[in-house]
């Protein structure tokens, strides 16, 4: 058939999933950069303001949030890379040097094990978490019959452990990630490198420095760019441990459930809402987000190793 | 020397194995306790088997509704994205229009966008197209969102048939609607797995949409119900981790059926 009768049923074969995809996920996004240049009354868009809303967000009235929440989403990436993706790439190394001891089916166990937090949601996680780690709750009951703690351990309520303790939750629920795509990436490399290495006297500790991670770098790369996106999208851990004001004190705010009260108000202020400048935090944070996602592509790129 | 090296192999193995489980057995074990049991002794096992946490959150606390909600929703969100992603996926694969390699980087910016941050211009959307608190305007985002992930896994698989097969029923006279259900379907059906159990589990687990977009109770999916309920039933520590096991049950058991899959999805590098 030629060309010209194909083009028809191309445009009827995608058509549909073109015009949901876009309604739901281009139109919100885009029209969301090109809103954030108006006046907002409640939900009604008013005159074009300029910067104006971008203005109100470096304020006095907001300034202190947003800077908060914003350092408590640098936190979060950075506690993610190091508990989870560390943790991860040390688990599935380990499971990669020794998988001849450990036979496919143990190996394959352990996986699976690793990995079932991560079909949980966030919510039941969270939830979950919350529930053992209450005042007098089960892991406080331990810590007490233990001798370790002598009464109840406020483990959510204290601002200085708050923060970390929700990020160990994150990393408990995903950490089987990034490890599945870690050991994917170690039993990709040619098994006749590591022979050699090993024949040449490399350590287990030198082969993951000078061949595993140079050769899994795509992996690394990905995940770090997923974690980078997740970190600064975070918001169902926060919301369902410690509320919409990012208990205590806000010292567990972050910019997703700063942005969600400006945009739909919380049960205490009665919904009082500033569309504005919720929007304007989500047209910064898409442009962050963005220019942070094609840099970190560009520096994987340039850090393959083909061989 | 080696079998002390296995040893601290078998260790670590087996304390994050304790880590991932033992808060899941916590949850199991008191969802079948009274409140008064859980506090004394966590880690024991119930005093007598009793069922009543559960009723008490499937009934009182509705979850009977949010268990249909959550299977209405999933079920018609994977189908859904399925049934606009072959079409797409078999078209951008296979054709050879130059504009269509555009229209594939456009759905496969869906990857990383950080679709949350147009919430406020989607809500009056749905709220215009009259979709707010209905199950069909959560579908409706759920195949969007989803579209990008399932054009991704299948346009990727569908490029590796040869063009053989297809070429061979052309010549017995098939138009493109019958090769793609007859010969190419059949053909990405591990593909099409893969898609359906991810958007199945990522859909079941949403919590952030029906936050914005459900407000009855008649409407709500099972983590929007298991938010409202750890708030309302503080004190009922029993029905709480009742609720939670109710939730995480149906993931379990999928979980167990479809594993290897699940572990290939990501090792062959679908979900990468």
């Amino acid at each position: 058939m030629s060309r010209k009768t194909r083009t028809p049923i191309a445009i009827a074969f995608i058509a549909p999933a073109f015009l949901v995809y876009t309604l739901a996920v281009i139109y919100p996004l885009v029209s969301t950069l090109w809103s954030s240049f108006f006046s907002w009354q409640g939900i009604v868009s008013g005159d074009f303001v300029g910067l104006a809303n971008f203005n109100r967000l470096f304020g006095n009235v907001y300034l202190g949030t947003v800077l908060a929440a914003f350092w408590h989403n640098v936190y979060w990436f950075v506690g993610i890379m190091v508990i989870q993706n560390v943790g991860a790439l040390l688990i599935a190394y380990l499971l990669f040097t020794r998988r001849r001891q450990l036979g496919s089916f143990t190996s394959g166990m352990f996986q699976s094990i690793f990995f079932l937090p991560a079909i949980l949601s966030p919510v039941l996680v969270g939830a979950l978490w919350r529930l053992l780690l209450a005042p007098t709750g089960p892991l406080d009951s331990l810590l007490v019959a233990l001798h370790i703690a002598n009464g109840p351990v406020p483990f959510l309520g204290d601002p200085t452990i708050a923060l970390p303790i929700l990020i160990s939750v994150d990393a408990w629920n995903w950490l089987g990630f990034p490890l599945l795509v870690y050991l994917a990436g170690f039993n990709d490399i040619p098994p006749e490198i590591i022979e050699a290495a090993t024949l040449d006297g490399a350590g287990s500790w030198r082969i993951l420095r000078s061949i595993g991670l140079p050769l899994i770098v795509p992996a690394l790369g990905t995940i770090t760019i997923l974690t980078f996106i997740g970190a600064f999208n975070q918001f169902d851990t926060v919301y369902i441990m410690e509320g919409l004001q990012g208990s205590p004190n806000y010292s567990t705010d972050v910019l997703g459930t700063f942005f969600y009260r400006l945009a739909f108000g919380t049960m205490t202020n009665a919904g009082v809402t500033d569309i504005g400048v919720a929007l304007a935090v989500a047209t910064l944070l898409l442009i962050f987000l963005s220019a942070g996602t094609v840099i970190g592509l560009r520096l994987v790129m340039r850090r393959i190793v083909q061989f | 020397m080696d079998r002390l090296r296995s040893l601290s192999t078998w260790t670590v193995l087996v304390a994050y194995s304790l880590l991932v489980l033992v808060p899941l057995y916590l949850m199991f074990v008191s969802s079948m306790k009274t409140t008064q049991e859980i506090y004394a002794a966590p880690l024991a096992l119930p005093s007598r088997l009793t069922l009543d946490n559960f009723v008490n959150a499937w009934q009182r606390a509705h979850f009977s509704t949010y268990f249909i909600n959550s299977a209405i929703v999933t079920v018609s969100s994977v189908v859904l994205t399925l049934l606009v992603s072959l079409p797409a996926s078999y078209a951008m694969s296979r054709y050879r229009m130059r504009w269509l390699a555009v229209v594939l980087v456009f759905f496969l910016l869906g990857l990383m966008l950080p679709v949350r941050l147009g919430v406020v211009r989607l809500f009056l959307l749905m709220r215009d197209l009259g979709q707010l608190d209905t199950l069909t305007g959560l579908i409706m985002i759920y195949v969007g969102v989803r579209i990008p992930f399932a054009i991704f896994v299948l346009a990727n698989f569908m490029r590796t048939i040869p063009r053989e097969m297809e070429e061979a029923a052309r010549i017995d006279g098939a138009n493109d609607v019958q090769i793609l259900r007859y010969v190419i379907a059949p053909l990405v059906s591990p593909a099409i797995a893969i898609v359906g159990i991810f958007t199945a589990i990522a859909v079941w687990n949403d919590f952030f949409f029906p936050l914005i977009f459900v407000f009855s109770d008649e409407n709500k999916t099972i983590p929007l119900g298991l938010a409202t309920f750890i708030g309302q039933y503080q004190s009922d520590w029993g029905a709480l981790f009742a609720g939670l096991t109710i939730s995480a049950l149906p993931l379990m058991f999928v979980y167990l059926l479809t594993s290897r899959q699940i572990r290939s999805g990501i090792s062959t590098g679908a979900v990468r």
